[in-house]
Formats: structure tokens, sequence, C-alpha cells
């Protein structure tokens, strides 16, 4: 290769330098000053460079900013904090950005969350900072606290005006219900036919209302008379729950079986009248053929998921969501006793615990009813 | 057994603010095996008044046996309770709470304020004359009674 052609060589080289370098500067300058980031270089607490987003987010030109303390447009309680975060982050502790308030020009304050990494700007220590405004999610962030504050307020006061209701009703019903049977007892076959019909509708109402709220009671308790969660072995829970039914089971000869079943964090009394409920339930709803109840467990990370399984009559997958209401009945009171509260204090139950009830079920098919426990134990309020 | 004859009535003492309950009680123990003379008084200030024969309880007897509800006016049974435990005079008396109430913390307050026994009130009109009568005949023919100890 000639002289020549290598100068020629090495000035292409060059220009193709330059045009490089050229690209990039072009490149950051587009990056720099049309980003939605607000994005600035601080040198000794002062601005050196700001683009048009942070000029934006703090109301003022660009050039407005430049020679600034940056700490001046931070809120004046949040100034230490910034710091203090600032500095952890330029050290390397950290990823995630820090939020706080800062004041505009028209003096309206603004929350913002910022990022730092430590540069070298014009041979010397600075900061690149990056921030975006949160105002909104913030807003709505504070707007969810409220709500959910208040839904929890309406949620006590409503458990707490149902269990007032509930334990103050029985008083008087306990007259009502005491009287017309003492009526009953005493004056049956000696007044006519008429009057004892009436007396034995009174009885038979106030016997009914009596139920009612006793489940309603039962219910309302759940929330507000529960205990506090603690280690509890699900196979003594069934265990409970199973001789608590004892006498049911032996009745309708049941084979009730249970999987190894694991340890969960829970109030065992309510875990108990959960299991009783749902066994309860699968033997009170059986077919021609005696009642088999299976009881499985899954973990999957926190969750354990139960089922329990019948070969009952079966429910009508359009009511899978409705049974689970309060006082809700799919049968009359001759086919199937019972106030209808049965399954709503097994999802109150769950819910107090983390998780979700569920049934999936044909008719005639029985009925595997799911639930899940969070283990992690955090009782839901 | 105890010894107690028909030499005198057993005196029970029903404190309660509800009529229709006094007046169960006193069904539940028309045709029992035991002679007693039923006194009633509708809130703890009335039951004090004649426990101490106060005004017009100048001449009434002690009760061998106090059945007490919890829920009552001015002042209310566990407050009772607390005055008749303190008072050595009337503190040998057995106290039955009968109540409506089934809450744990009445049951273990009134037990830690040295009550004898605590009954609830069953909602079925059979039970509570069952309940009732065998409360009764417990405290005033199998037990030997303080009141009667010469």
């Amino acid at each position: 290769m000639s002289q020549t052609s290598k100068t020629h060589q090495r000035i292409a080289k060059s220009e193709s330098i330059t045009g490089d370098i050229k690209q990039s500067k072009e490149l950051f300058r587009i990056l720099f000053y049309r980003s939605p980031i607000g994005t600035y270089i601080i040198q000794n607490g002062h601005f050196q460079l700001v683009n048009r987003q942070l000029a934006y987010i703090l109301g003022y030109e660009e050039d407005e900013l430049i020679g600034k303390p940056s700490l001046s447009f931070v809120l004046a309680e949040d100034r230490d904090a910034v710091r203090e975060n600032a500095v952890r982050m330029l050290k390397g502790g950290g990823s995630l950005g820090y939020e706080f308030r800062i004041i505009n020009k028209q003096a309206k304050i603004k929350w913002v969350m910022e990022t730092v990494v430590p540069i070298y700007y014009r041979r010397k220590r600075a900061t690149l900072g990056s921030l975006i405004d949160v105002t909104e999610r913030k807003q709505m962030e504070e707007r969810l606290q409220q709500i959910t504050a208040e839904m929890q307020r309406s949620n006590t006061e409503l458990e707490q005006f149902a269990y007032v209701i509930s334990h103050d009703l029985q008083e008087p019903l306990r007259m009502v219900s005491s009287y017309t049977q003492l009526l009953a007892k005493r004056y049956s076959n000696k007044l006519d036919a008429d009057a004892d019909e009436f007396i034995s509708y009174a009885v038979n109402g106030a016997k009914r209302m009596q139920t009612l709220l006793h489940d309603l009671l039962e219910y309302s308790r759940v929330g507000t008379r529960g205990k506090p969660f603690s280690p509890v072995n699900c196979e003594h829970v069934v265990e409970q729950a199973m001789a608590n039914l004892k006498i049911a089971i032996k009745e309708c000869s049941a084979s009730v079986s249970y999987d190894t079943l694991p340890t969960v964090i829970g109030d065992e009394g309510q875990l108990v009248r959960l299991f009783q409920n749902l066994i309860g339930n699968a033997l009170k709803f059986r077919q021609d053929e005696a009642p088999q109840v299976q009881i499985t467990a899954q973990r999957r990370n926190n969750i354990v998921t139960f089922s329990i399984k019948d070969n009952g009559i079966g429910i009508d997958p359009q009511h899978s969501q409705s049974i689970f209401e309060i006082f809700r009945r799919l049968h009359t009171r001759e086919e199937y006793p019972g106030t209808g509260m049965g399954l709503a204090i097994c999802k109150k139950i769950v819910e107090r615990h983390g998780g979700h009830i569920s049934v999936q079920s044909q008719p005639g098919q029985g009925s595997t009813f799911y639930f899940s426990v969070d283990t992690a134990g955090g009782e839901s309020a | 057994m105890n010894s107690h004859t028909a030499e005198r009535p057993i005196e029970i003492l029903i404190v309660d603010d509800n009529p229709g309950d006094v007046r169960l009680t006193v069904e539940a123990l028309k045709d029992g095996r035991v002679q007693n003379r039923l006194h009633t008084a509708k809130d703890g200030m009335e039951a004090i008044a004649f426990l101490r024969r106060k005004g017009k309880y100048s001449n009434a007897p002690l009760p061998d046996l106090i059945l007490l509800d919890l829920n009552m006016p001015r002042m209310n049974g566990s407050q009772l309770l607390a005055e008749i435990k303190e008072d050595p005079s009337l503190k040998k008396i057995p106290v039955v709470i009968l109540t409506g109430s089934r809450e744990r913390e009445d049951i273990i307050k009134t037990y830690n304020l040295h009550a004898d026994c605590y009954v609830n009130k069953p909602i079925d009109l059979e039970q509570f004359i069952k309940t009732v009568k065998s409360v009764i005949n417990f405290w005033l023919t199998v037990i030997n009674l303080p009141t009667e100890v010469k």
C-alpha cells in the first residue's frame, strides 16, 4: 500500500470517528433534553445541567435552575431524608428510587421519585439524577388507604351491629318463645282446634327465629370474637370436627377419610367449625348410598388448599356462588332443615384466614368444596 | 345428703329485672320437691336492701340461695356479686348466676368474683324448667348449705 493511500485511510478513519462522536453527541442531546424523565447533573449540591422535563416538574425555565442548590426545591422536612437516601444510593446501596416532596415555582407541593448515580462531569465528581413526578400515584395510594380504612371501619361496624342485634334480640325472643311454649304445654286440647293451630304456628315461628338469630350471632362472632392465630395441626382439627359429628356419622354409616394434613396458622376453634360445617353438609345432603367423604390438602408456597369431596346430591353450578351468601337455601325446610348460614360462616372463616372457598359440582354427582388458608399467617381484616 | 327437713322452707332470692324470667323460674319451681319461698328483687340495689334488711325489707329472711341475672339497670349482677362476696355476713350465701349471656368474659369475670356457679338460661322452655329444677335440687338437697350448719 502506498504512503498516500495510508494517509487517505487515516483521514477517512478520523473522519468516521468524528462522525461517530457527532452522532453520539446528537443522540445524547436528544435523550437528555427530550427525555420524559427529569434528568440533571449536580455538582457540589448545585445544578450544572438540567433537562426540559425537570424544569417542567419544578415549574421553572431550564436556565433559571442552573447554579441553584438542588435541595432548595425539596420540602424542608424531607431534606434530611433525601440527603441520606442519596448518599446511600451513591455508595451503591439499593437500586430502588426514593420518594419525597418538592415545592415548585408556583408553591405547589408534588411527590417525586429520584434515583442517582455517581459520575464524573468535567473531570470532577458529580451526581447524575433522574426524577419522575409520582404525585398522581401518591394521591391514589392515599385515596386507596382512606377507602380501605373506611371499608374496614364500616365492616367492623356492620359486624358489631349484627352481633348486637342478634345478641340483644335473643332475650325478648326467649320470652315470646318460652311463653308460647308454656301456653302450648298448659292449654293444648283445652281451647279449640283453631287455638291449638295458632299456638303451634307461634311456637314454631319463635323456635325458627331463635335458630336464625343463633346462627347470625355465630356468623358475626367470626369477625368480632375470633381468637388470635397460632399453629394448628389440621389432622387434630378434622378429628375434633368428626368427634362433634360422631352421632350423625354413625347414623348414616358415613366413611370420612383424610390424607396427611399439614399444620397451618389460624384459629383452631374456627377451623374445627369450618371442617364440621363442610363434613356435616356432606352427610346431610347425601344420596341413598352411605356418604363417603375424602379430605385432601395441597401446599403451594404459603397457600394450603384443602378439598372436601363427597358423593352426595351435588349442586347445580348456577348456585355455586350464591350458596355462600347468608340465609341462602336451595331446599325447603321440609326437605332439609337449616338456616342457610352454614356455608356463609365457612366463607367468613376462610376469608379471615386469607383464603378463598369454592365448590365444584354437578347435580347427582357429588360435590367438592375447596378452600385455601394462607399459612404465612396474616389475619385479614 | 343434706339434713334439710321440712322444719322451715328454703328461702330463695331471685334478682332479675325481667318479670317474665322471674315467673318462668316460679313456674319451674312450682311442682318441685323442695319447699321453698321465693323472693324477688328487680336489680342490685333492691337486692342489697333485701339482704341488709333496709327499709321495707326490715323483716326479710337471709336467703339460702341467690339466683342472679347479670344484665340489670342501676346495679348490675357482677357489681352486686362483688358486694355480696366482700360482705362477711353475706359471702357464705351461694350465688348462682342465671343469665342469657354466653360471653366468655362474663363467665370468667363472675367466677373471679367468687360466683358459686354459672348457668345459662336455656332458650327452650322444657330445658329451662329442667335446668332451674336441677340447679335448685343440687343446691338445696344434695349439698350442705352454709346457712344450715348449726
